[in-house]
């Protein structure tokens, strides 16, 4: 049994680099900044990434180990819709099998999808950019809890203490 | 190495000793090869050289000299049993022992010397003088002398076991003396120097020869000195394993004056040796050994430090051991480095820190003070500076991203074999393929400086809290004072940049060293400027950062950036800046204190109260965040001219901060096109409390008449925001003019003592944040999100033109006839309407421009434009005939047709008052109705034609016949004749009238018409014809042998037949004359090779005689025939004839024709069959003549015989004239009636 890995951020970004959701599992949660600036330094790795992907005509969402920085292991992952997502694991001294990171990012980019798919979310967006990405920033804004629910789940299952209450707000 | 005898430096001059010169150039080679460095993975063989004295003194190897009887028992200098040893009695090994081998005792000792070289004396060659003598003897007494002084080097240096090697310097013309070898022989073995690398001799050479040769010396001398260093090593070996055999019982030696202290303890020892044959490994360049050796130190001194009996904490030999610990961590991390062992470099140094860490804590120096976070940096800040120098010239950093499917199934594979259980030697490699270890993921030194820089920081937050605790306890401990001149952000800065240049080099291209992670150092730089007091700079900072972080509107990242930079702006005393800054606060939403929403306002105020400013300013939002959110509505996209429409302008403040003190005086609205802006004044409410919604009433805004009436509007109206309220600006617009309105910007005024600040606000930009509403309802408050698309602009237009147009025709259309449509233009407006008309007739891909239109007195193949239908008042309706006529083939024509109506307004705009933009509507109220039409086209006359040829019967003129001369003559020689039955099938499904038809006749060179059915009974064919009536036509054409060669037989029909018709309308009247035209089809007359033709009368009287006649014409172009006749008959044969019966006709040459006559007389009424009349022709071509030899009673081929009363065949297949038996048949085109097998007569009585 491999060991248990300790999620303690997940960073949804838009196509666009914008974030959409930035969620802090670990505690104490005084920490929220780093994992934004963690987030958003992590785009740079990406996109060197994505380039060289796309070079080299994969078709891997998976883009493995960006970095470590203190204490943390950040890895990264693409959908096909170009939304990153971003973990920052808990630095341990072990293996990580990349296997249970992609299971992790799989579970995660079906919690974007399902929420995603919320129709309300369109409902006073105007019409003629249905499919702009200002919907897909909305999933992620305060408003919505289901996404945000659905993170903690993952972040749950993983063992993060997670509380309802310290919700952090993009 | 050493290198002694070579005199100071001179540079080279003129007229100098070439020796000195040699002197300067090898010192120079030898100084200048190898420099040392912390990195140097390259193994080869040269040497770190130490230019000494000519009498250099190495260290003494013992504090005794060796006369002295305790020489065997006495020690090292630096030996911890040497009482006067610094490490006396416990210490483990100090930075002096290392000291002595690199620079104090060499291995190899090289001296430069020069032989004695007697001055030239001028003498001849053959006389042996006395100088000669007495010259040896000088050298030899010179060389005696070089060799005592060699000697006792020699003596120095082999106690220590460094090898001497002597270099003589001599002149070039010294060496090719005879006398040298014997010379040099001597020195040798005077000076008791080694056989081999001992002693070598260099005259003043090119500098390029005094690297040859120092790269030769050394390479000579690389052996003894790594035997040198092997030695030590065994020497070191020997003694370690003496020890630890009796580690057991070991007590410590007897050591006078040291009771208190305790000696070295094994586990001391053993550091001590393994640290030294380590250092002798690595001297020797044996890498794999010196990392053993160096982990053996290391997991030895790990058991003494878990010890704190060994090692006692915070005393001077455990700080000494704790350096050396972190030293040789360092040397291992290299050394795996060196073997590209990335992974296993980067966990013993994690590891190294974790088990220090552990120890910390153990020794009272844990993550809560600063000596720990000390330690950390140095060690982060070491094995940064380590990777520094590697990634300069041969570490490369490896890369953790690998492409390609072939590593997931791998990967997959792998772990299928681990959860099997199947764990095995493999497992390591099914590891690595399964995933990483991020803590083995060596990556650039940036992060380890980053790393390094981080923990200074902590260092500098434990040492604050210290001091705190210091200036209570009012005691200092001596750490704390050296701490105390430690300057940290300093330091951390000087961390901090190196890392960013760091991170700046290995971003990646595209982002030209402007990458996001280097945006995150310059802000952790920013803040340690900031910390340390530099504002100037973190603004500098800060301000660079902000533009991208704007850019990419990541504003968790910008607020905390906008309160550093703010406090910045605050001690520097910038208030331009501070106020700018403030503004860019409150559009974020962040304030200045937490939990109070109004600070961010207050600090502002108390700026803007205080200070004066030094210019008006603008606050210019375009790639900041605005402080108040404003989106347009209008309430209808497309009005009409003078018609209104509501719009709806909402301000809308953020959630989290308070505008509601800001004085904001003004609000005006910018519109675009020609309307004035409207201005809205504060006025103070009534309430104290601000409304979460208000409204302002704008009235209605209009484009003014005239210029001068170009007045600003004013209102009234409170301007103020509580957090998230919105004042909702609500008014309608018209336009007399077509015109697209939108709100160009809004500036909002704010003016406090001598301030006063401008925002402009561009409502009409995406903000992604931003979903219009309209405010439907102000009690209770009711939005209605507006989700169409164009709600930011209105479009005034003129209202449409309802003008009918209605198409009137009879489709289809024939092809051939001007077909009419008529266009029906009715006004239904109430204004007057010029209208013109376009009709376009779409291009086709079938024919080429055969088909027009036509309008009026236009006419075109393509598009009829702009023909005046005139002014039509209202109610009033007009049409035109559009005709299309059409030729080609029958398909559907396409016309479009556009029916432009210009209203005749009595108030005609006045002069244009803007330019307008390209897309606003024109000006002049014009519209357009579009009509298309498809009308399908289709032939009204189908004919069809069948062509039949005959052979003429007719003798031929003889070659001489003066008839044939006349220029008239038509020599229809054995062309024959051609019949073109011609079938007429009407296809209009309205029917058509025909008025006229005829063959018209045509020149044409070898055929003519002779007569023509319809010529006879044309009054047959005029009558109206209905869909399916046919009419047929035949004509018979004459056909004339042609001068030229008869094979071209392909020409033109002499003439078309002409159909004049009318088509008839519905109401019973008749259309326009057209006619369509059927030429006579291509001729193509059959030729014939030898034939018969058989001429018979029709009919015959009983017993009364007739005659048969048989031509038999060759009409083979080259060949004569020879053809033999026979004529059966037969006893039962109510026929009786005379004449030939069988027999032979002369030969007919090509072109000619014989005739042969019977008379017959038939004896019985009925139809009588004429006897068989059998012509053959004997004359073989080749071909067969070859088959008539295995075929002798063969007689020949069979005529075909031709009965002319019914001969009529169709036209050539064009196939070229063969000459076999099966070509023949084919020949002659395929009959239409086969010919009886025995042509028939009939009989009567």
């Amino acid at each position: 049994m491999p060991p248990q890995l300790r999620l303690n951020a997940v960073a949804f970004v838009s196509p666009q680099n914008h974030p959409i959701l930035i969620r802090t599992l670990a505690q104490p949660r005084q920490d929220e900044l780093k994992y934004h600036y963690i987030a958003h330094t992590s785009l740079d790795v990406i996109d060197e990434r994505i380039a060289a992907a796309a070079a080299a005509k994969s078709t891997e969402c998976y883009l493995n180990l960006l970095y470590t920085m203190e204490d943390v292991a950040v890895y990264g992952y693409v959908t096909p819709l170009r939304v990153k997502i971003i973990i920052a694991l808990a630095l341990t001294d072990t293996v990580v099998r990349d296997v249970d990171v992609i299971t992790i990012f799989r579970a995660l980019h079906t919690a974007y999808r399902l929420s995603v798919a919320n129709p309300f979310l369109k409902l006073s967006t105007p019409l003629e950019n249905v499919n702009d990405h200002a919907v897909s920033l909305s999933a992620g804004g305060t408003k919505w809890k289901a996404f945000r629910r659905r993170v903690d789940d993952i972040g749950r299952a993983l063992g993060a203490p997670v509380t309802g209450a310290a919700a952090n707000v993009y | 190495m050493f290198v002694g005898g070579l005199d100071p430096p001179q540079p080279p001059g003129k007229n100098q000793d070439p020796f000195a010169v040699l002197s300067y150039r090898l010192r120079e080679a030898l100084l200048g090869q190898r420099k040392a460095a912390v990195w140097q993975p390259q193994k080869d063989k040269t040497f770190q050289v130490i230019i000494v004295d000519k009498d250099v003194r190495f260290p003494p190897r013992k504090l005794v000299p060796p006369e002295d009887p305790q020489y065997h028992a006495a020690h090292s200098p630096l030996s911890p049993l040497t009482p006067t040893s610094p490490l006396y009695p416990d210490g483990l090994i100090a930075p002096i022992w290392i000291r002595k081998h690199t620079t104090l005792v060499p291995s190899v000792y090289v001296v430069f010397m020069r032989i004695y070289e007697s001055p030239q004396a001028a003498r001849a060659p053959l006389e042996p003088s006395e100088a000669d003598r007495e010259r040896e003897a000088e050298e030899r007494r010179r060389d005696t002398e070089l060799c005592a002084d060699i000697a006792q080097r020699k003596r120095t240096t082999s106690e220590r076991g460094v090898k001497l090697t002597v270099v003589l310097l001599a002149s070039r013309k010294m060496l090719d003396e005879p006398s040298l070898d014997n010379r040099l022989t001597y020195i040798r073995r005077q000076s008791g120097l080694d056989p081999r690398a001992a002693l070598f001799v260099l005259s003043p050479v090119s500098p390029s020869e005094v690297g040859d040769f120092v790269r030769s010396l050394q390479e000579a001398l690389y052996e003894p000195a790594v035997e040198y260093y092997t030695n030590h090593s065994k020497r070191v070996r020997r003694k370690r394993n003496r020890h630890s055999q009796s580690a057991a019982a070991y007590s410590a030696p007897p050591i006078a004056g040291a009771a208190g202290a305790r000696p070295l303890r094994p586990e001391g020892w053993t550091v001590r040796y393994e640290y030294k044959m380590a250092c002798f490994a690595e001297f020797r360049g044996e890498d794999e050994v010196a990392l053993k050796h160096y982990q053996d130190a290391y997991s030895n001194l790990l058991i003494m430090f878990g010890s704190t009996a060994i090692l006692p904490p915070r005393t001077k030999r455990w700080a000494e051991a704790k350096v050396l610990a972190d030293c040789i961590s360092l040397k291992v991390c290299k050394l795996y480095l060196y073997n590209n062992e990335h992974s296993l470099a980067l966990s013993h140094h994690n590891s190294h820190l974790r088990k220090f860490a552990d120890f910390s804590r153990g020794w009272g120096i844990g993550e809560e003070t600063f000596e720990f976070w000390s330690w950390l940096a140095r060690q982060h800040r070491a094995f940064a500076e380590l990777l520094e120098q590697g990634t300069r010239t041969t570490l490369k950093i490896p890369t953790h991203y690998n492409l390609g499917s072939s590593s997931v199934a791998a990967a997959a594979a792998a772990a299928q074999a681990l959860d099997s259980g199947q764990r095995n030697v493999l497992e390591l490699d099914a590891m690595r393929a399964l995933g990483l270890n991020p803590l083995q993921a060596l990556q650039h030194p940036g992060f380890y400086y980053y790393m390094a820089a981080r923990c200074t920081e902590r260092r500098r937050e434990r040492y604050m809290s210290t001091t705190k605790a210091e200036e209570q306890a009012n005691t200092t401990s001596p750490g704390f004072t050296n701490e105390k001149k430690v300057d940290h952000l300093a330091l951390a800065l000087e961390l901090y940049t190196r890392s960013y240049e760091l991170f700046k080099a290995h971003s990646p291209p595209t982002t030209q060293g402007h990458g996001r992670l280097t945006l995150w150092i310059a802000y952790r730089i920013a803040q340690t400027y900031f910390e340390s007091g530099k504002f100037d700079m973190a603004v500098r900072f800060f301000e660079r950062i902000a533009k991208t972080y704007r850019r990419e509107k990541w504003d968790s990242l910008l607020q905390p950036l906008l309160s550093a930079w703010y406090s910045c702006a605050k001690q520097m005393g910038d208030t331009g800046l501070g106020v700018r800054l403030l503004f860019e606060m409150l559009g974020h939403g962040v304030r200045t204190q937490q939990g109070d929403e109004s600070s961010t306002q207050a600090d502002l105020m108390e700026i803007l109260k205080s200070t004066a400013p030094e210019g008006p300013v603008v606050i210019e939002s375009s790639e900041t965040q605005p402080i108040l959110d404003a989106s347009v509505v209008f309430w209808k996209h497309n009005v009409i001219v003078n018609e209104a429409t509501a719009f709806q302008l909402s301000i809308k403040a953020k959630p989290t901060v308070s505008l509601s003190a800001l004085p904001f005086v003004s609000l005006i609205v910018h519109f675009s096109s020609d309307i004035p802006p409207v201005t809205v004044h504060h006025i103070a409410s009534d309430t104290s409390e601000v409304a979460v919604i208000q409204r302002i009433d704008l009235g209605h805004v209009e484009i003014p008449f005239a210029q001068d009436d170009m007045k600003s509007k004013k209102v009234e109206g409170c301007l103020r925001w509580c957090p998230s309220g919105t004042i909702v600006f609500s008014g309608s617009i018209s336009s007399d003019t077509p015109a697209v309105v939108k709100i160009s910007k809004v500036i909002l005024t704010l003016q406090e003592g001598a301030w006063k600040l401008e925002f402009p606000l561009h409502p009409s930009s995406d903000r992604h944040n931003v979903h219009p509403s309209w405010l439907s309802s102000a009690d209770p408050i009711q939005f209605i999100p507006v989700r169409g698309e164009h709600h930011t602009s209105v479009s005034f237009h003129y209202r449409p033109h309802r003008v009918e147009v209605s198409l009137s025709h009879y489709a289809p259309a024939y092809l051939g006839e001007d077909f009419p449509i008529v266009i029906h233009v009715t006004n239904a407006d109430d204004r007057d309407m010029e209208m013109i008309v376009d009709a376009l007739l779409q291009p086709s891909e079938m024919d080429v421009a055969d088909n027009f239109i036509s309008l009026g007195d236009e006419r075109s193949t393509s598009l009829v434009k702009a023909v005046p239908l005139g002014i039509i008042s209202p109610g009033v309706s007009t049409s035109v005939t559009l005709y299309l006529s059409n030729a080609g083939a029958a398909y559907d024509r396409v016309v479009d047709i556009s029916v432009q109506s210009r209203a005749l307004s009595s108030t005609e705009p006045a002069s244009p008052t803007s330019p307008g933009s390209p897309t606003a509507p024109a000006v002049v109220d014009r519209d357009e109705t579009l009509r298309t039409l498809i009308v399908p086209t289709i032939d009204p006359i189908h004919a069809e034609q069948q062509v039949t040829y005959r052979r003429s019967s007719k003798d031929q003129l003889g070659l001489a016949d003066l008839r044939t001369y006349e220029g008239d003559f038509w020599d229809d020689g054995n062309a024959g004749e051609a019949i073109v039955t011609t079938v007429i099938r009407c296809m209009a499904p309205s029917g058509i009238s025909v008025e006229s038809i005829k063959l018209t006749r045509q020149d044409v060179k070898r055929a003519k018409v002779l007569d023509c059915s319809i010529e006879q009974d044309q009054d047959d064919f005029l009558s109206e014809w209905l869909p399916g009536d046919e009419f047929c036509g035949r004509c018979r054409i004459s056909l004339s042998n042609s001068d030229e060669d008869v094979s071209e037989e392909t020409f033109d029909g002499p003439g078309k037949y002409e159909i004049f018709w009318r088509r008839i309308l519905p109401e019973g009247t008749q259309g326009s004359l057209s006619v369509s035209r059927f030429p006579l089809p291509q001729l193509r007359p059959p030729t014939d090779g030898l034939v018969a033709l058989l001429d018979i009368p029709p009919i015959a009287k009983l017993h009364v005689p007739f005659l048969l006649r048989l031509v038999i014409r060759n009409g083979h172009p080259s060949r004569a025939a020879n053809v033999v006749i026979q004529l059966e008959i037969d006893s039962s044969d109510p026929i009786i004839v005379s004449g030939l019966r069988s027999g032979r006709i002369p030969i007919i040459l090509p072109g000619a024709e014989e005739t042969l006559v019977w008379k017959l007389i038939p004896i019985e009424c009925g139809a009588v069959k004429i006897p068989r009349i059998k012509v053959m022709d004997r004359r073989k071509d080749i071909h067969s003549l070859a088959s008539l030899e295995a075929e002798p009673d063969h007689e020949g081929e069979i005529v075909r015989i031709v009965d002319i009363r019914s001969d009529e065949r169709m036209e050539t297949s064009g196939e070229v004239p063969t000459w076999d038996g099966a070509g023949e048949n084919q020949r002659d085109g395929n009959e239409l009636s086969k010919t009886p097998s025995s042509p028939i007569i009939l009989v009567l009585p």
